[in-house]
């Protein structure tokens, strides 16, 4: 996981660049808002971690920018930032849901002290998340289908890549089987017979990550109460696959780069060299490449990593497997909760590949599992899948397009009084189109 | 080799053991040499009355424009008076991450021995101008980039970066002089 995003919002250039530059040197990744409403903007593409906000500024106060975040996202760490003699309004702010105020000027080590106490209870939070996921994981669908083109390319390509025992970067978006193709190259390759290791480097907590990969000898830390093998030691012989490689942090790329220069590795705590007896496939979603540009990731790992590369392609370039991928997803959904489901309708079917599909496989096997749950009949119709209807259990990704076209098109309608040819000449969209989404996302005009 | 020595501006009169210890460490953190150059002594520029102190990001300032005709990589100001930051209370120091100037004060890492002392402001300045190459805190206990909260954190960890630390200097390094 990257490092933490601070956002500071003051409306004094001197406070806010002091701050800034203090936290910037303690690592953080902090961006600046001179008032309550560039705040509000900001927040709108960026998820931070703590957000420390001046209670007095013009316009917006910080008061307010409090409020309105903290119904949209309860979670986040809000600090207030006072001056002596306003600590009532500190005080209120709390009960609003602030984590904590400071009174500036603020002495240092009060600030370290406090933002080590939030970023400790929110990788602890993250701990949970992950443990919890990590269950949920294993039951994912598991061989690669596919007989378009794109994807009889990429079976050749794995044929070609797997006995050549070489470190490989499979690069493409969410939900397009990179862990799938990691697998396949695994099983084509001399070393079948060792394990198959996965790690989700964007779904580990960076604190637990060293200790995941490398182990701990007995007493390392506090809590290393026996000695522990990590997954380096795990896959001895076997395929170590590192999804979201462009994940992780700048000291754990350090590390990898060592086991893959040096051939061996460490327990934490321990100095007895393990030998590095696997073979790395990594995989990423992210534009590796830029990520290197802006120097985030390290270009020496990226050049280890790259030895060979493998798009994988998304759904919409191989539209044509769709079909095939529907039928079985069902098959097996329907199977495992003994619903006599066993076609799909011609429309559904329609709708299926005239979608998009930003999530990929991954979405259109949600969107059948779904499907397969509310359907009535023997058959999947068009209203039985959550691209379609409106009160949809769906992925977050797809959620938050849904929720933001839905958005969309309630502002331009609103905004042209319900003018259904003004609205779709704004959306540059036709007015059958724009019926049916108003009727899709159950839209009503507001008196 | 141009631009390869690390300049030491001692602001008024700095006791001139430990302008040579910090040379010393200097030298032997970064590989550079050092030369002492007097970029000004006056600081009242950077003084608030109200608080009784130095405005350090005022005085990095000056440091950067008055040394920008010498052909040095980085300077470190030392001074032995109390800086802070609007923001804050007080800073050990400060520095510009990335850039060319750091300052250290000594005004709160004077107490105990002189050994103590002599240890403990090497330690600092060598962070210090760590910032300068980029390096953030680090949270490896021995390390010198880690951050200090008190005189007993800085006798605490060690005089040298680790592993990480190092790796990202040589980086820098490498942007520097290629
Ligand atoms: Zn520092
Ligand atoms: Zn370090």
């Amino acid at each position: 996981m990257s490092g933490t995003k601070i956002l500071i919002v003051d409306d004094e250039l001197i406070m806010r660049e002091s701050l800034a530059g203090w936290l910037e040197r303690d690592g953080h990744e902090v961006h600046k808002a001179a008032s309550g409403e560039d705040a509000l903007e900001m927040i709108k593409d960026t998820r931070y971690d703590i957000l420390l906000v001046d209670i007095k500024m013009e316009g917006m106060s910080g008061l307010e920018v409090l409020e309105i975040i903290k119904e949209d996202d309860p979670d986040i760490a809000i600090v207030m930032i006072t001056a002596y003699g306003s600590i009532s309004t500190a005080i209120e702010a709390i009960k609003n849901g602030a984590r904590e105020y400071l009174l500036k000027p603020f002495d240092p080590n009060e600030l370290g002290v406090l933002i080590e106490k939030i970023l400790r209870s929110q990788a602890q939070e993250q701990e949970n998340l992950y443990l919890r996921e990590e269950v949920k994981e294993r039951t994912r669908f598991e061989s690669m289908i596919g007989q378009s083109r794109p994807m009889q390319e990429i079976f050749h390509l794995i044929e070609d890549v797997a006995p050549t025992g070489s470190t490989t970067l499979i690069t493409g978006e969410t939900g397009t089987g990179k862990g799938l193709a990691a697998k396949a190259i695994h099983s084509q390759s001399d070393r079948c017979f060792g394990p198959f290791v996965s790690v989700n480097c964007g779904a580990i907590p960076e604190h637990l990550m060293e200790s995941e990969l490398f182990g701990y000898q007995k007493g390392a830390f506090t809590d290393a109460k026996e000695n522990k093998k990590g997954r380096l030691e795990l896959v001895h012989t076997g395929t170590l696959f590192l999804d979201e490689i462009g994940e992780i942090s700048m000291r754990m790329q350090i590390d990898l780069l060592k086991v893959l220069e040096d051939k061996v590795f460490y327990r934490v705590g321990g100095t007895q060299p393990i030998e590095a007896d696997f073979r790395v496939i990594a995989a990423t979603n992210k534009d590796i490449l830029e990520e290197v540009k802006k120097g985030v990731f390290r270009e020496d790992l990226y050049y280890r990593l790259n030895v060979i590369s493998l798009q994988m392609p998304t759904l919409r370039e191989r539209k044509e497997d769709i079909p095939l991928l529907a039928e079985l997803f069902l098959k097996r959904f329907a199977n495992e909760i003994n619903k006599p489901i066993d076609r799909i309708d011609r429309d559904a079917m329609d709708e299926m590949m005239l979608y998009e599909w930003p999530g990929n496989i991954r979405e259109l096997e949600n969107a059948i599992e779904r499907a397969v749950v509310v359907c009535k009949t023997q058959k999947i119709m068009p209203q039985d899948l959550p691209i379609f209807s409106s009160d949809a259990v769906c992925t977050p990704l797809d959620m938050s397009l849904r929720e933001m076209e839905k958005n969309h098109i309630n502002e331009v309608l609103e905004a042209n009084d319900w003018n259904i040819s003004k609205t779709a000449g704004v959306l540059g969209i036709d007015r059958s189109t724009l019926y049916k989404k108003i009727k899709l996302f159950d839209l009503e005009k507001t008196d | 080799m141009q631009n390869s020595i690390i300049a030491v501006s001692p602001i008024g009169d700095i006791d001139q053991n430990i302008i040579e210890s910090i040379r010393e460490a200097i030298s032997s953190a970064y590989g550079f040499g050092t030369v002492v150059l007097n970029a000004f002594d006056d600081i009242t520029f950077a003084h608030n009355h109200t608080r009784e102190q130095y405005h350090s990001t005022a005085i990095l300032e000056k440091l950067e424009e008055s040394i920008a005709a010498e052909n040095v990589l980085k300077v470190i100001a030392i001074t032995d008076k109390d800086l802070f930051i609007p923001i804050l209370t007080y800073v050990f120091g400060e520095a510009q991450l990335g850039g060319k100037a750091c300052i250290l004060s000594l005004h709160r890492l004077m107490e105990g021995d002189r050994p103590a002392i002599i240890c403990r402001v090497t330690k600092e300045a060598v962070h210090e101008l760590g910032h300068t190459f980029s390096l953030r805190h680090c949270k490896e206990k021995q390390c010198v980039m880690g951050y200090s909260r008190g005189t007993q954190d800085v006798d605490r960890k060690g005089s040298k970066m680790c592993r990480y630390c190092t790796v990202l200097l040589n980086d820098e390094l490498k942007k520097i002089l290629f």
